[in-house]
């Protein structure tokens, strides 16, 4: 089962697939070592409120696990099954755990109060993951079992291709949404600032820039600049199917999410770190192992176009 | 007819393509389905979220908080609760004013020990505001204090919260005193 328009769309090898696994799980593993789970585990239980699918849990499990020692033992579980997800050890066990996982501190976190959409992109791609066959290069496994199955095109393309479209729909879904719920008045000059200025007053955001307070006198670029924001993000499924587009529409996303950073102390470091998925990372592999062979023949003093 | 080991790794590797590509339908019919109706309905339902980042989610007019702490050496200082619970980055607001607001206590399947509070006050309705704040606000002074030795003057005896409203008008005042929570350790 080939797939001539699917190779056209996305790295379709398994050097790719295996990379972004290594990335991505490598980012949360990263994430989940800085933050500190006995102190979460310190706060009180009766302020949780489960959301969704945590209401299934009953509070027992919550009591138990909510605890210094309880939280510390998850973040061990979890350590382990990144660990194990990223370097591809075991891999189609350690992406279905990690994901699992995942999903449920990530719905922990959310049951503590404001939703926040920032992880979810990284949860369903940890899903996409857990059902690929990501550890068929760039693993342990691929080194300890040389022997595979020889699988066609789409069996590895198709999982890049849903990574990028659940990316490309947390922006697009954004954008419709404002326009929904605020409709033109969400490109009023008075927007911007204010929503700037909301998130800029307090000191329970991650960081606290005042840089908010500035945007007022330039209030009247404000629309330009939102509209700017509105169309990028409703251009951000192009990223899936031109290249060019693509690279454009992710350089403009980092800006984005570091001026949110300074003028709304909003960061979303897990949306850019997914920007992962849109590299083709199979090409970049083979051009670093290129660079690699030439300073290794040019290091043996062998001249590069020396006959061999 | 007896099939050649080659004809039979085929057969096996077509088969095991199949699966992984019927795993793939489900998969994205499970993943899609789902956030396309969140969008819909503009509802998070966890783990499908509605994207409605970057909207005003407070009324104009709401209140906003400072958290600070108050030293052994009577030095009031900020304490900004991301350096306490790193684990839930930006969420804090959400945090501090679903608890001033009594929510936890306005969900179907109340805990326990909030079940047994309501009950004590013959309705939700009739809790005191903010009933379990002083719980969080102890718990961030427990972990503020378990980083300091036990003789240090930095260490933090009461914690307390400060609301402050600001009424949505740029340029206006915007910070006046509503009310303040205090935890003594």
């Amino acid at each position: 089962m080939e797939s001539s328009p699917l190779r056209n769309l996305v790295p379709t090898d398994a050097a790719t697939l295996g990379f972004v696994r290594a990335a991505v799980c490598g980012f949360i593993l990263c994430e989940i070592l800085r933050i500190s789970f006995s102190d979460l585990g310190q706060l009180p239980v009766t302020l949780l409120r489960p959301t969704g699918a945590m209401k299934l849990l009953p509070w027992r499990v919550y009591d138990l696990l909510l605890t210094p020692a309880g939280m510390f033992g998850l973040k061990c579980v979890m350590v382990v099954s990144l660990g194990a997800a990223t370097i591809g050890w075991f891999t189609s066990w350690a992406t279905k755990f990690s994901a699992v996982l995942f999903v449920f501190f990530e719905g922990i976190l959310r049951s503590f109060g404001h939703f926040n959409h920032d992880e979810m992109p990284a949860v369903y791609i940890l899903v996409v993951l857990a059902f690929a066959p990501c550890g068929d290069n760039f693993s342990l496994d691929n080194l300890r079992n040389q022997k595979r199955l020889h699988w066609s095109a789409l069996v590895y393309g198709y999982p890049i291709l849903l990574m990028r479209i659940l990316l490309a729909w947390s922006y697009f879904s954004s954008a419709l949404i404002k326009l929904r719920v605020a409709g033109l008045t969400y490109l009023s000059p008075d927007n911007l600032p204010a929503l700037a200025i909301e998130h800029s007053l307090d000191n329970l955001h991650d960081t606290q820039y005042k840089l908010a307070f500035s945007i007022p006198q330039a209030s009247k670029y404000s629309p330009l600049f939102v509209g700017l924001v509105l169309a990028w993000e409703l251009l951000f499924p192009l990223a899936i199917f031109f290249r060019r587009a693509r690279y454009i529409i992710l350089i403009i996303g980092i800006g984005f999410h570091v001026a949110t950073m300074f003028l709304m102390n909003i960061i979303f470091p897990y949306h850019v770190a997914m920007y992962v998925v849109f590299v083709d990372w199979g090409k970049v592999l083979a051009k670093l192992r290129l660079l690699l062979d030439r300073s290794l023949i040019s290091g043996n003093g062998v001249p590069q176009d020396a006959p061999r | 007819m007896e099939l050649d080991p080659e004809s039979k790794s085929d057969n096996y590797s077509n088969a095991q393509e199949r699966r992984v590509l019927t795993r793939y339908a489900v998969l994205t019919i499970a993943l899609l389905i789902p956030l396309v109706l969140s969008f819909v309905f503009i509802r998070n339902l966890y783990p499908f979220a509605a994207s409605t980042m970057m909207l005003r989610d407070r009324d104009p007019g709401s209140n906003y908080y400072i958290l600070r702490g108050e030293t052994v050496g009577g030095e009031t200082i900020d304490l900004p609760p991301i350096s306490l619970t790193n684990a839930l980055s930006g969420r804090h607001w959400g945090l501090v004013s679903a608890a001033v607001e009594n929510k936890p206590f306005q969900i179907s399947s109340l805990h326990p020990e909030n079940a047994q509070l309501t009950a004590a006050h013959s309705s939700a309705n009739d809790l005191p505001r903010a009933a379990r704040l002083e719980d969080l606000l102890r718990a961030w002074g427990r972990i503020y204090n378990s980083r300091l030795p036990e003789s240090s003057p930095q260490r933090l005896r009461l914690v307390k919260l400060d609301a402050y409203r600001w009424d949505g008008e740029i340029g206006a005042d915007y910070g006046r005193f509503v009310e303040s929570w205090k935890a003594a350790l």
